[in-house]
């Protein structure tokens, strides 16, 4: 479906006419019908590989292909494309209904009325269809983005971090509409920083580096188990926390924890003896985040003592982790 | 591929209706000419009545022109700065096919103003009992002719470069700018310094009064029309002749605008 073939992305910026070398021999191949996610840091390149694969970009050096063509801007090729920017820069003077209709006929087949309604009422912006895009919320604006994506049977779609400024309830609804398009046989292909939503939705990810692919592969293959370690959740009526147990996470009652595998019977034996109420022990899954981190930075990752903190309400593990956050900054 | 023109064009005219600087610029244009032609209502003379009517066309007609001029240069540098084309380019639809709405767009709402003035002109002329002369239609039809020119001619500069750029550019480096020059370097050779610095000079005065745009290509041959308001049966022709620079003039600008779209990164 998409085929990047050593991509190379160099462009000037600035009254000093910097180079920027975003991406720098970026190769990958979107398969028909997946879910492709790409990941990576802020300026790694993924939204320069998306504007390479609309067209909005031309690469400097290197093959890019949709649909077995070279993307240009306008081309016939994107018939079946649809794309979800980043940013709302949509047309603001236009009021909700119009830009829905004015998108929807650039793709110059006749909308109906009903088809414009039920897309704007399934978005929960009829009420708005009225206010003018420069007035809405950025929430609003990205659903209207949302709503040029649907309206259309799409082959291809194409996400740039989809779900920013979004509420909770119309995420979770977007992701139902996107597992449902993409099992109607559309190909996706997503960029977001939200590693979780990557992990619910994809099947495939590519992960990008100084404008460079590390790592492209099944999304389950990244989510391996860790086969040296187990995690363990428990109720305990405060029973005394073993020395091996790692990673302590609490949450009132119920301990959440990881222990080394050669410990596991001794572990069983100490649930057994306290009587603890077990909730979970299974071997520890890597999540897509652990990936990320092990990839990109090189290691694991860091136990995130702000979130303990966060959780725990533990006030020297915030200063703990604010001191760790600076020592970082300075480095 | 007339859907998409047609999606195009109605968006573009919705740009119009809600763009509050045009509107602005229209408004504060039309209560400057609604004052400048009071006193006309209180004159008695037939002659100070046609005086008043010509005053008042040429100011609406002149408004026209830098009015048309915005509605170029407005709908580009919008689209451009609000970078919302991508959302138009990453569907079938082509930088071509929405150039040629957006300029069909701006001749449209050209178009309506001249035919609103030409026909408060001929109000005019019956209610202050004034022959409705042919000059209203010539020099109505002349100044639309000349409107084309200049939303091609800004459109393409926005194109290229930043808006404010693009109207000092049209403001003051414009073929008649370097009329001027050549006349002054012609002169001074004339009366006998001829240094090849001059000369160069003057070679290149006389090529960028060639390479601009001409706001009135007919300017000199049609001057008479417009303080008489009376069309002499030959000078017809000069509208067709004004309309066929002015095709070539957009073509020009048209591909040129084009080439720059296309190579800009719109994201």
């Amino acid at each position: 479906m998409i085929v990047a073939e050593n991509v190379h992305v160099r462009f000037r910026r600035g009254i000093l006419r910097k180079q920027i070398h975003a991406l720098n021999g970026l190769s990958l191949e979107v398969r028909e019908r997946d879910f492709f996610a790409l990941v990576g840091q802020n300026g790694a390149g993924k939204s320069t590989a998306m504007y390479c694969f609309l067209g909005l970009m031309k690469p400097t050096s290197g093959k890019v292909q949709v649909m077995g063509r070279t993307p240009d801007l306008g081309s016939p090729l994107y018939g079946g494309v649809a794309y979800l920017p980043e940013e709302p820069h949509y047309h603001l003077y236009l009021t909700v209904e119009e830009a829905t209709r004015y998108y929807a006929a650039l793709y110059g087949k006749r909308i109906s009325d009903k088809t414009i309604n039920d897309t704007l009422e399934r978005l929960g912006l009829a009420r708005f269809k009225s206010l003018r895009l420069a007035k809405c919320s950025k929430g609003m604006k990205q659903k209207v983005g949302i709503a040029q994506c649907l309206i259309h049977e799409t082959r291809l779609l194409f996400l740039d971090e989809p779900t920013r400024g979004l509420d909770p309830l119309v995420i979770r609804e977007f992701r139902e509409w996107l597992q449902a398009i993409h099992q109607r046989g559309a190909t996706i292909v997503m960029n977001s920083h939200v590693l979780s939503e990557i992990e619910m939705l994809a099947n495939r990810v590519a992960i990008i580096e100084r404008g460079k692919v590390v790592v492209q592969d099944e999304l389950k293959n990244l989510l391996t188990l860790d086969r040296g370690q187990y995690s363990v959740a428990y109720e305990g009526d405060g029973a005394a926390q073993p020395e091996y147990l790692g990673a302590v996470e609490r949450q009132g009652a119920l301990v959440k924890g990881t222990i080394p595998k050669e410990r596991l019977y001794d572990f069983m034996e100490f649930a057994r003896g306290s009587r603890l109420l077990m909730h979970e022990c299974s071997l520890k899954k890597t999540s897509l985040e652990e990936s990320f981190f092990k990839i990109v930075k090189g290691s694991e990752t860091p136990a995130p003592a702000a979130l303990l903190a966060g959780q725990n309400g533990d006030q020297s593990a915030q200063e703990a982790a604010k001191t760790e956050a600076e020592v970082n900054l300075e480095e | 591929m007339a859907e998409l023109l047609r999606a195009n064009v109605i968006a573009h005219f919705a740009y119009y209706r809600r763009s509050r600087l045009l509107i602005a610029f229209l408004l504060v244009f039309l209560l400057l000419t609604g004052l400048s032609s009071l006193p006309a209502l209180f004159m008695n003379s037939g002659v100070q009545t046609f005086n008043s009517l010509q005053q008042i066309f040429s100011v609406l007609n002149t408004f026209l022109l830098f009015f048309s001029g915005g509605l170029g240069l407005f709908i580009m540098s919008s689209h451009l700065r609000g970078r919302n084309l991508k959302m138009v380019f990453t569907k079938p639809c082509s930088p071509a096919l929405w150039l040629a709405s957006a300029f069909l767009a701006a001749v449209a709402v050209s178009l309506l103003l001249n035919c609103i003035v030409l026909v408060s002109a001929v109000i005019l002329s019956l209610s202050w009992h004034l022959p409705v002369r042919a000059g209203l239609l010539f020099i109505s039809v002349d100044t639309f002719v000349a409107s084309v020119g200049i939303i091609a001619y800004l459109m393409l500069l926005t194109t290229l470069t930043h808006p404010a750029i693009a109207v000092t550019i049209a403001l003051i480096f414009n073929a008649e700018l370097f009329y001027g020059g050549y006349g002054w370097t012609q002169a001074v050779i004339r009366s006998g310094n001829s240094s090849w610095g001059l000369r160069l000079l003057d070679r290149f005065f006389h090529y960028l009064y060639y390479i601009l745009p001409i706001v009135y290509a007919f300017e000199r041959k049609t001057e008479k029309i417009y303080t008489s308001l009376r069309v002499l049966h030959g000078e017809w022709k000069y509208l067709i002749y004004s309309l066929g620079y002015v095709v070539v003039l957009v073509v020009f600008c048209y591909c040129l605008a084009l080439l720059a779209l296309q190579r800009r990164k719109h994201i």
